[in-house]
């Protein structure tokens, strides 16, 4: 078994985070009219921008795949001319950083809800940090503060966990997660069994 | 489907793709750093007049892609203007508090929002997404694992979009109906999200399969060249002089009363 990012790994990867940056140059528009009006009610669909990141993982299930694919959604986001311009590479990079490390806990071995759910709030954490910077949101007001992220961790584990883990529960029933990920040692074990 | 935008090349569009993308990075970072809200109306004027008559795209398509900064606007200063902290208090009702402080630190969001939306802009429009991977792999050493990678995704993504239409008119013809509000929404993500992302990730894996057969290796020659030109020294010139010029500004005319937004 060969150990890294093959070929097809990156291609496949930067497909579906192409595929989600259409999805978020889209959502762009749709946050900004839901934060209209007002109470941070726009959080509550923040997490689908961590979406490719968890996507991708649960497709290919490798190290760093979550990173690379929120990185190139960013910057397919950006390319098609996001709202947000270069500021969508730096929260690409750290929501993906969010949710590698929490891939990484788990020793890249496990694929549960619950790891997915902690791999969205992850993410949570690090566009909060980068809003610290950006959206001064450390200087609202604490009820609003508290509001913005409850809303945002509720919207994330909603979307990037649990959407994200049936999505691909869908896909496997395609066979089509079977062309790419790597072989586990239950299909050597099936295999033993047909030969022997 | 093939989707082509007119425009006419200006010198923005000869610049060094890479070095623009870097300047732009700092740029962005350097503005993070920026807290005096008339610093970023001058540069917002600035680098406004650059897009409005620099990016070689018709007026219509300009004014278009405009619009949504009036939303950013509005979406990036209200929560901060209604609910921040502050202590010159201006206007209270119910959870609303507006005060001096939050009034301005609310408008700084609101510009800086634009500033952001406005230079992504400038530079999507003006930048070949294929010229920035070739150079990225000329000047950056960016691994051609991934340019191409990313190179072909961005050519499978029409296919995709034709496919959807595909879907969707044999829905119709096959009588689906969906319901209505949110389990309406539901059912659409069910019947177009699975097929889709599949057919997708079995056509990426084919490609891969492909590059891999044709013996896809990473030293390589390039059929675009990049190379610098005077025009990206004065491009970084230009760039210099903008944020010079709009600092010296906001000094002899401040704009506004206060000269830094956050509260320490």
């Amino acid at each position: 078994m060969r150990k890294g990012l093959t070929r097809t790994d990156i291609l496949v990867t930067i497909m579906i985070a192409l595929i989600f940056s259409v999805i978020y140059k889209i959502w762009g528009p749709l946050y900004n009219v839901l934060s209209v009006f007002g109470l941070h009610i726009d959080q509550l669909i923040y997490g689908m921008w961590f979406m490719a990141a968890t996507v991708a993982f649960l497709i290919i299930r490798k190290p760093g795949v979550a990173l690379l694919a929120e990185l190139a959604a960013a910057q397919g986001e950006f390319l098609f001319g996001g709202q947000w311009g270069v500021s969508l590479l730096l929260y690409g990079f750290v929501q993906g950083i969010g949710c590698e490390v929490v891939f990484a806990i788990f020793k890249y071995k496990s694929y549960h809800l619950l790891t997915v759910c902690l791999a969205a709030v992850g993410a949570t954490i690090g566009s909060l940090v980068l809003d610290i910077f950006y959206g001064y949101i450390d200087q609202l007001a604490l009820w609003n503060l508290t509001l913005l992220i409850v809303a945002r961790l509720i919207g994330a584990i909603l979307i990037t966990g649990v959407f994200a883990f049936y999505i691909v529960k869908a896909l496997e029933k395609t066979g089509v997660t079977k062309l790419i990920r790597p072989l586990s040692s239950k299909d050597y074990q099936s295999l033993e069994k047909e030969t022997g | 489907m093939h989707f082509e935008l007119n425009y006419q090349q200006t010198w923005l569009h000869l610049l060094h793709p890479v070095l623009k993308f870097i300047i732009v990075l700092v740029l962005f970072i350097a503005i993070l750093f920026i807290h005096n809200p008339t610093i970023l109306l001058y540069l917002l004027i600035g680098f406004g007049v650059l897009y409005i008559g620099w990016t070689g795209h018709s007026l219509k398509l300009i004014s278009l892609l405009s619009i949504p900064f009036f939303i950013i606007f509005v979406s990036s200063a209200t929560s901060m203007m209604f609910f921040g902290e502050g202590n010159t208090t201006w206007y209270q009702f119910g959870l609303i508090h507006i005060t001096e402080e939050s009034f301005y630190r609310g408008l700084h969001l609101g510009f800086r929002g634009i500033l952001f939306g406005l230079l992504g802009l400038l530079f999507a429009l003006t930048t070949r997404p294929v010229l920035l991977f070739y150079s990225s792999m000329q000047s950056l050493k960016l691994n051609p694992k991934y340019a191409y990678a990313f190179m072909a995704a961005i050519n499978l993504l029409p296919i995709m979009v034709s496919e959807f239409q595909n879907l969707r008119n044999a829905l119709k013809v096959r009588g689906v109906t969906y319901d209505r509000g949110v389990k309406g929404f539901y059912q659409r993500i069910q019947r177009f999200s699975i097929p889709l992302l599949a057919q997708s990730i079995r056509r990426a894996h084919r490609t891969a399969i492909a590059m891999e057969a044709k013996q896809f290796s990473n030293d390589r020659t390039y059929y675009y060249q990049v190379s610098y030109s005077l025009k990206d020294l004065y491009f970084i010139t230009l760039i210099v002089t903008i944020i010079v010029f709009s600092i010296w500004l906001s000094t002899i005319y401040p704009v506004f009363p206060v000269d830094n937004v956050r509260m320490d």
